[in-house]
């Protein structure tokens, strides 16, 4: 009875409901229920339906039809009655909140389509499960969360909405989905597990949450899930993929007319794949490498070019896997542009002679101007332009910041950000913050100062070289800018003897290249030449090489150019990044290119096509079901009482119909 | 002298004053029993003359022609048309079916022949009113003149529904008994498992003018009957189970109509009258109306 029939009934109450077929069929032939009517002559009665007893048994059976209807109907009420039902899936509560995610690896294929479009079925078969009364909201998901259709108990809208979410190539972010979908269940809270400051401010409105994605996301520990059910229905199988993770450009720093395509490629695959990595210029195949990959791991592949000219280098990978969001990347050879530095300094040799070899011309173009020049109206029209990538300060300061880093040697900015803490002297250097691309050079311990001070600078600063009183040299961020503020200074200018050196690191190794890490760090100057790369959706931000008030954008997909205006710090920004390739740039009226932009996906978690089998939403580890509803019993009583209720109509049809003795 | 109870019973006094300037017509001239106020085929002593033929010995010589005589030497004798009465007889048919309907059948068929007998007696027919099958036990009467109005409503008030007999032996036995011609008027519902066919023609065979009224109740032209029934006839106790529906009432109207044009066209073949009538329908107006057009009255 547990299997295919769940009885409702005692015993007695089947005797009883037992008992009425019998009935009826003792009724029916004992006939109780015709009325005596004396009448003149059955004459013309018997006439009437004379014809009907033609085919006897034919009219012996259409006698009854009544009979077996009344029957049947009983049946169908027994049966209804056992409560018969199948295995199904049943959705278990009252509100449901579908996430679908649309991330880039949600595009793999599988038998049947992609993973999207058995994700979207699935959602609609449970869609269908839902009963009546239930309320439902779908949010599709990639790295930002969309509200594809409010919680609404009409499920035709959710069906069509469902049908109409579009796939992505983007990377995944369930946190951003998971706040969205707590809005209403846990109203007044942030959705961060123990914060203190949470209170409830609505009544909560329990709802099941139905994650339906391949799991190919950054798991989410720290949520409070309070009043969500969460359920993780996994969509695909494991299928072997590779991708490519990471492709970038750098010049050659010992061969500099060299350029260099790094890339790795990442096989999450369970067998060794080989694969032929092809490099192209626009249609121009430069380079093919075959690559060895085994299986669940990477493999970097290096490409050499020489004097490449500036455009859009595109690298794809041979061989037909699952997912082909991650078999193309793009990567752009911008014009190498030497950065702008302004040297605002009295005299100070060592720094002009730093400033000036060879590897610093190659990197930027130094202007180098007297002190006074900062009272020069001309000096803060470009200031505020942002005319300049770095301006250095030697033992002066202006009285505003500019529009571009700043490198402050033996003086502080204006404002109360940054301050001298204190006379050193003599000045040791026991510490070099060795992480940071500034300081990456010979050790600079040995180096002897004579004076300096202690640099105190804004919270978030960090200090690159601590002196044994405190910091001597830090760096710390300003909007889109960097300050790097230098305690000591190379010469002393107010000594009787006129310029006297303060410290005798120019005579260290280490005193160009820091030089040079200033201006290919700050000044950008290699940087400018490898065009910055994002992930589809992730806005970017960029310089234009001359000043312009506008640009214009033509996406990869061609067509019409996106006018970008300059924002008020003096870049550019720009956010409609959704496709994967090399976005390009035209400055102002130009009708030729000025740089690109690449947009790829580099994320192994997407390339990664195995979903996980369980996931972990804030405290829960939610294990995948594939059903997706609870597994539980169908109940197909409803469907009997609803063919029971037609044969009463039926029967109610047939006894008004008929004509029989 | 008429009951004046009974008189009014059957025949009001206005129904009567109306069918004192009627009388019966039969499509053929028969030969009476008595003097009446009708021609009849047998020549006789009327002043109506009809034909001449040769004197043979031993006719009365007042009848000879004595001008053609005189013209001609030969003897001819004159015939005249005789005026005689004429022969009503009405039958009723008394079975038990006829009991029914509001008012029944029975009560309208005594009715309506008190009204034909009536319009008989005044003219000195010779009418004879008898229920089918109740000759043995109470012999009908027959009447002459209006003094015998009494005689004729207390012999149709005697008769009563119960002489189940069927409808053939009923004429069969009239028609061996009663071998004068006249004008036969059957009054029935006609309703005889047997048919009704085989009574009708022992009636055409006597060759004299019938006419049938066939009575039926409106109970049976729209019955209104609904449900699971046992239908009981009331003349063999026979049994009919029957849900009664709107289509089998649709069915049934069509064989009662069906029913009604067989009996219409059986008659009109033959020479019959046939009157299909209510028992509901006013007697004066069938008289006045569907009788006169028929030619049975004028």
């Amino acid at each position: 009875m547990s299997g295919l029939f769940n009885n409702s009934l005692m015993p007695w109450q089947w005797a009883v409901l037992a008992a009425v077929p019998p009935l009826i069929v003792l009724l029916y032939f004992l006939k109780l229920k015709r009325r005596p009517i004396e009448v003149p002559s059955t004459y013309l009665w018997r006439r009437a339906i004379e014809d009907l007893h033609v085919n006897s048994i034919w009219q012996r059976i259409r006698r009854n039809v009544l009979l077996f209807l009344q029957l049947l109907l009983v049946a169908l009420i027994m049966m209804a009655v056992l409560r018969p039902g199948c295995r199904g899936t049943a959705l278990v509560g009252d509100r449901f909140i579908f996430l679908i995610d649309t991330s880039a690896s949600m595009g793999a294929k599988e038998r049947g389509g992609t993973r999207l479009d058995l994700a979207k079925r699935r959602v609609i078969e449970l869609i269908d499960q839902m009963s009546r009364g239930d309320v439902a909201m779908v949010i599709s998901f990639s790295n930002e969360a969309r509200i594809e259709q409010s919680f609404t108990d009409n499920r035709r809208l959710l069906r069509e909405r469902v049908q109409r979410i579009q796939g992505t190539a983007r990377p995944s972010d369930l946190a951003e989905a998971l706040r969205a979908a707590s809005g209403l269940a846990n109203p007044g809270q942030t959705s961060e597990a123990g914060n203190p400051l949470d209170a409830q401010v609505a009544s909560a409105l329990p709802a099941t949450l139905y994650l339906v994605s391949d799991g190919g996301f950054q798991q989410v520990p720290e949520f409070a899930l309070g009043n969500l059910e969460p359920r993780y229905v996994k969509i695909g199988a494991a299928a072997d993929n590779v991708g490519i993770v990471a492709f970038t450009t750098e010049r050659n720093s010992e061969k500099l007319d060299q350029v260099q395509a790094f890339a790795r490629l990442e096989n999450r695959g369970a067998e060794k794949a080989a694969v032929e990595a092809s490099l192209y210029r626009g249609a121009d195949l430069l380079d093919v490498q075959q690559v060895e990959l085994p299986a669940g791991e990477g493999a970097g592949v290096r490409f050499e070019l020489r004097d490449p000219e500036p455009g859009v280098l595109r690298l794809a990978i041979s061989g037909a896997d699952a997912l082909a969001v991650d078999n193309e990347a793009f990567a752009a050879i911008n014009p190498r542009k030497p950065a702008a530095v302004l040297c605002v300094t009295p005299s100070n040799p060592a720094l002009q002679t730093a400033l000036e070899t060879t590897a610093a011309r190659q990197l930027a173009t130094v202007t180098f101007v007297e002190p006074k020049y900062l009272d020069d109206p001309e000096y803060e029209r470009r200031a505020i332009a942002g005319d300049f990538d770095l301006v250095l300060y030697d033992r002066c300061a202006p009285k505003k910041m500019p529009l571009a880093s700043t490198f402050f040697l033996g003086s502080v900015p204006p404002g109360e950000v940054w301050s001298n803490g204190g006379k050193v002297s003599p000045v040791a250097i026991i510490d070099v913050e060795r992480s940071h691309p500034l300081v990456a050079m010979p050790d600079p311990t040995p180096v002897r100062i004579v004076e300096g001070f202690v640099v105190r600078g804004p919270k978030g600063a960090r200090t690159l070289l601590d002196s044994q009183d405190g910091p001597l040299l830090a760096i710390a961020p300003r909007e889109s800018f960097e300050d790097v503020v230098m305690g000591f200074t190379l010469v002393d200018s107010d000594s009787k003897e006129g310029v006297r050196a303060n410290t005798d690191w120019p005579r260290w190794y280490s005193f160009p290249v820091f030089w040079q890490n200033v201006l290919a760090y700050l000044a950008g100057g290699v940087q400018s030449e490898s065009a910055p790369t994002v992930q589809p959706g992730e806005p970017l931000a960029f310089r234009s090489l001359v000043p312009v008030e506008t640009v214009r954008i033509q996406r990869p997909s061609g067509g019409e150019t996106e006018l970008v205006k300059r924002t008020g710090q003096g870049y550019f920004q720009y956010s409609a990044t959704n496709l994967p390739g090399a976005y390009t740039v035209y400055e102002g009226d130009l009708a030729e290119p000025s740089q690109w932009f690449a947009v790829n996906l580099f994320d192994g978690r997407e390339t990664d096509l195995t979903p996980p089998a369980d996931v972990k939403i804030g405290a829960s580890q939610v294990a995948a079901a594939t059903g997706g509803g609870q597994v539980g019993r169908k109940e197909l009583w409803k469907w009997l009482l609803g063919a029971g209720v037609c044969v009463l109509v039926f029967e109610w049809y047939v006894y008004n119909r008929r004509v029989y003795l | 002298m008429s009951d004046p109870s009974a008189t009014s019973a059957l025949l009001s006094p206005s129904l009567m004053a109306q069918l004192e300037r009627l009388e019966l017509v039969s499509r053929k001239i028969f030969r009476g029993r008595m003097k009446g106020e009708r021609k009849s085929q047998r020549k006789g002593q009327s002043v109506e003359f009809s034909d001449f033929r040769n004197y043979v010995p031993g006719d009365d010589l007042r009848f000879i022609d004595w001008n053609l005589y005189a013209r001609l030497d030969r003897l001819f004798l004159k015939l005249f048309l005789e005026e005689e009465d004429l022969h009503f007889f009405t039958l009723i048919d008394a079975s038990a079916s006829m009991d029914f309907g509001e008012p029944s059948k029975l009560a309208f068929a005594k009715q309506l022949a008190a009204a034909l007998g009536f319009i008989g007696l005044c003219r000195a027919d010779r009418v004879k009113i008898e229920a089918l099958g109740g000759s043995r036990s109470r012999p009908a009467p027959v009447l002459r003149g209006r003094k015998s109005l009494w005689r004729m409503l207390e012999y149709l008030d005697g008769i009563r529904p119960e002489l189940n007999v069927p409808l053939a032996d009923g004429v069969r036995d009239f028609c061996l008994r009663n071998t004068g011609k006249g004008i036969v008027v059957l009054i029935s519902d006609l309703m005889d498992k047997n048919g009704y066919e085989a009574a009708l023609r022992w009636l055409i065979a006597r060759r004299i003018d019938v006419y049938v009224i066939h009575v039926l109740s409106p109970a049976e032209l729209k019955p209104d009957l609904q449900g699971d029934l046992k239908l009981v006839d009331c003349e063999d106790r026979d049994v009919t189970e029957l849900t009664i529906s709107r289509p089998l009432l649709d069915r049934y109207e069509k064989t009662l109509a069906a029913f009604v044009n067989g009996a219409r066209e059986f008659c009109s073949r033959r020479g019959v009258s046939y009157v299909m009538a209510s028992s509901q329908t006013p007697v004066e107006e069938l008289v006045a109306t569907y009788l006169r057009k028929r030619g049975l009255v004028r």
